[in-house]
């Protein structure tokens, strides 16, 4: 009985992924077959003409992931020195509460805040007809994405023992370069895994770049115009699944957004987890 | 550095400048009235010695007699301590080229080997600045490796993983990688606790060499190791400095209860 | 001297946002949250005066309280089984594909199973758009995060007393009844917590699978959608026309706040005491 409920749970697990996949891929197999590859290339998403080009939202999602990334690893970084070397006991504690309240903060209630003040904001100091931009999108992320950084490299930098420290220090090496060459080289695999983390959230986060993005379907022209509105997968898929009928084209094209979605980001959190498996053995 | 150390270390500003002017030549570091208390509890009393410009000195106590903690002390890694200071006629905590250039002054050897991920050569210029190391005469390396006696088992693998060393041979690195920085002094934390007895033969040798050139403070709480290497013996015991004197006269007639304690177990221990 | 100090207050800038940005977003989201809120609203006696604004929050809070313990009670007893199979009977080869398989699902995007959910069980299964689907949904989103949680609390037993256990010839059941649970319940329960607050905060699964705007005072059965707080705050957000919405929009992200922020110190009183023990 124990046995078969033990057995049956890590099963399920299993049944999960191949299930999850396997779906995925069978109800985007209609979009696939039709256009093979090619729509990967093609920025044009017009459902009611049956023109279904990913470009345009893949490049959207990249680009946000890449502001936000842009901003949150320095931050990230220099706040976890900041908390881990030259902080001490109580003032520590509390910043590593202050990220943990940030990350618990509901993806959606960053949108609202994005909505309502960043993009107000963004609209009167750019002057711009809307604020809904990738801009705003990547700087929402990169608040959301920032404890996800700040917290692993915290515990990476936590793990560099004292016996380095005290060594590097006894060989007469400043603060400065006792960072640089002891202690960011040595917590780099687990800021690596950070930055890993960070860049698969902020390539799935939904709710809040829904609200902020805009949901129009354009390559950035020219391709660092990032303040005009914009589309990423996920706010595709936010934005039209309801609109879509089930077994359409435009179901499987979004379905097809999805396994996108989760083929890069699984790929992602396996690179990042390469090492935490290594050590655990 | 903080007001409160610099306050410490003002007070005696005049008078013992002249007595370090004095005594130059053959004083390298005099502490004086050291004392140092770390959550509450008193971890060194009022300890007073000097280390001559040469010469091996071995400081010797039972465990948790507050030695390691005393070389910490002398390398600023401790920095909350009160008492005086002087190293080569400074004080300690006014070098120069500040605390940094205080311990490039004086390699520290801890008692557990610690080595840098990286190449053996790269951990033994591992102290170094670039600049430095662009400008290094090429045998350095091979100089600092004979002082101290590894040359030979890593001359034709110095770009091999450090890691992949025998601890013997890695407490040596370290020792290499301390003199790679030209240490006027030399502070050794149990530097054979736990090595083989090859290794540690290999290490006391090149101590006693390295100790015609500069001062050597090695602790140990092996009594047969301090015999072996003579000099001046300093012993403590619970925080405070009890007898130090030649080595010979030491051993054969302890002044103090304390000493004659220690000895007296530990001659059970061996046995 | 003089590069310490300069690198120092680099860093320093560099982290002034990640110090100053948590007490500004929570202070903000307060400031616009708390006025709105008040108690009349909540219990739903003043009328609705516009369109959107449902004066009483009470039935998107049950809708995601429901969500949230359906949730619980799915996935905590498959993430124990899990962790139980990791600890007692899996071999080397298993246990690494185990934890390859919980980290390759708590890298998927919580909207891509929000997807396979709507494929799998609002069309295949014809649940519809209800209550049990975003349950399930939600289940195996904080399936991984639970089931790794409980592997690290089992894992931190020290070995010897499992060992001793098992000189004393218990068995299995009892092991976990009797020394397991005693000594872990602590991690269990911080990952329980957690696992609910994350249960709590996930929009966009249950957006397009499980909770409708408004007309659902407390759902008839399981298969009869749900409001919930999350997707009310999305749908009011929206409405930048209507300044009561927005204001309502507040009130329940500072009600959702609390609850999660609730749960979050919940897990870390136990963590403290796992600590302590």
């Amino acid at each position: 009985m124990l046995n078969l409920w033990m057995r049956t749970s890590a099963l399920i697990s299993l049944i999960v992924v191949v299930l999850m996949l396997g779906f995925l891929l069978q109800q985007s197999w209609p979009y696939w077959q039709h256009d093979g590859l090619s729509p990967l290339l093609s920025g044009d998403w017009y459902p009611y003409e049956h023109l279904f080009g990913l470009a345009a939202a893949i490049i959207g999602s990249f680009w946000a992931a890449l502001i936000a990334l842009a901003i949150a690893i320095p931050t990230g970084l220099a706040a976890a020195v900041m908390s881990t070397e030259i902080l001490s006991g109580p003032w520590r504690s509390l910043m590593r509460s202050g990220m943990e309240l940030l990350a618990g903060i509901p993806s959606v209630v960053y949108g609202l805040l994005g909505l309502w003040i960043l993009l107000p904001f963004l609209q009167s100091n750019l002057h711009l007809l809307t604020g809904h931009n990738l801009l705003a999108a990547g700087l929402l992320l990169s608040i959301m994405v920032l404890p996800t950084i700040m917290v692993m490299t915290q515990d990476a930098l936590c793990e560099v023992s004292i016996h380095q420290r005290d060594t590097a220090a006894s060989l007469g090496m400043g603060w400065s370069t006792r960072l640089w060459r002891v202690l960011l080289p040595q917590a780099w695999p687990g800021i690596r895994s950070g930055i890993l983390l960070a860049l698969g959230r902020a390539l799935g986060e939904t709710m809040a770049v829904m609200l902020v993005v805009g949901s129009m379907d354009r390559i950035p022209d020219p391709w660092y115009n990032l303040l005009a509105p914009a589309q990423t997968l996920t706010s595709r898929i936010g934005r039209e699944i309801g609109e879509s009928a089930f077994g359409s084209m435009h179901f499987s094209a979004l379905m097809a957004c999805g396994l996108l979605l989760a083929l890069i980001t699984i790929t992602i959190s396996m690179l990042a987890h390469i090492r935490t498996d290594k050590v655990k053995t | 550095m903080n007001t409160k150390n610099n306050k410490i270390a003002a007070i005696p500003a005049e008078v013992p400048q002249q007595v370090a002017a004095h005594n130059a030549g053959d004083i390298s570091l005099h502490a004086s009235k050291l004392s140092l208390a770390l959550e509450g509890k008193n971890i060194l009393r009022n300890i007073s010695f000097s280390l001559p410009a040469q010469g091996i000195n071995i400081l010797i106590g039972p465990s948790g007699a507050g030695k390691s903690t005393l070389l910490r002390c002398l390398n600023l890694l401790h920095t909350d301590w009160c008492g005086e200071l002087r190293i080569m006629g400074h004080h300690a905590r006014c070098w120069p080229e500040g605390e940094d250039g205080l311990r490039r002054t004086i390699g520290l050897i801890a008692q557990k080997p610690t080595l840098f991920p990286c190449s053996i050569q790269q951990n033994i210029v591992f102290g170094l600045s670039r600049t430095e190391r662009n400008h290094m005469p090429e045998n350095r390396i091979e100089k600092v490796l004979k002082q101290a006696a590894l040359w030979d088992e890593v001359k034709n693998r110095l770009h091999d993983q450090a890691a992949t060393l025998s601890v013997g041979q890695q407490q040596r690195l370290c020792i290499a990688r301390a003199l790679m920085l030209s240490p006027k002094m030399l502070l050794l934390d149990e530097p054979t606790a736990s090595l083989d007895p090859r290794s540690r033969q290999f290490i006391e040798a090149s101590l006693l060499e390295l100790a015609q050139n500069m001062p050597v403070l090695c602790v140990t709480h092996d009594i047969e190791q301090a015999k072996r290497l003579g000099g001046q013996i300093i012993f403590m015991c619970e925080g405070r400095l009890i007898e130090s004197g030649d080595s010979k006269s030491f051993f054969k007639h302890p002044n103090r209860i304390e000493s004659r304690e220690f000895l007296q177990w530990s001659v059970c221990d061996c046995s | 001297m003089m590069t310490e100090r300069c690198a120092k207050t680099l860093i320093t800038m560099l982290a002034l946002p990640a110090l100053l940005l948590p007490a500004a977003c929570l202070l903000y989201i307060l400031f616009k949250g708390i006025p709105a809120l008040d108690w009349a609203m909540l219990s739903g006696s003043s009328q609705a005066s516009a369109f959107g604004s449902i004066t009483a929050l009470w039935p998107q809070i049950t809708g995601s309280l429901l969500l949230m313990l359906g949730a619980c009670l799915l996935a905590a007893p498959v993430a124990l089984g899990g962790t139980l199979f990791y600890a007692l009977i899996a071999n080397v080869t298993q246990r690494k594909a185990l934890l390859g398989i919980m980290h390759l699902l708590v890298g998927i995007p919580p909207v891509v199973y929000g997807l396979c959910g709507l494929i799998v069980l609002v069309h295949m299964l014809h649940w519809g758009i209800s209550l049990l689907t975003g349950m399930v949904i939600l289940a195996v989103i904080i399936l991984p995060m639970l089931l790794m949680n409980s592997v690290n609390a089992i894992e931190r037993i020290p070995g010897g007393k499992t060992e001793a256990a098992r000189a004393l010839g218990l068995s299995n059941g009892q092991l976990i009844r009797r020394v397991w649970l005693p000594a872990a319940w602590p991690g269990l329960m911080t990952g329980l917590l957690l696992g609910m607050a994350r249960a709590l905060s996930e929009t966009a699964p249950i957006l397009f699978t499980a909770t409708v705007f408004s007309g659902v005072a407390w759902p008839d059965s399981l298969f009869s959608p749900v409001t919930s707080l999350q997707t009310h705050i999305f749908y009011l957000a929206q409405e930048g026309a209507n300044a009561g919405a927005v204001d309502i929009a507040w009130a329940s992200a500072v009600i959702l706040i609390i609850l999660v922020t609730v749960l979050s110190f919940g897990a870390s009183a136990l963590r403290n005491i796992r600590m302590d023990g």
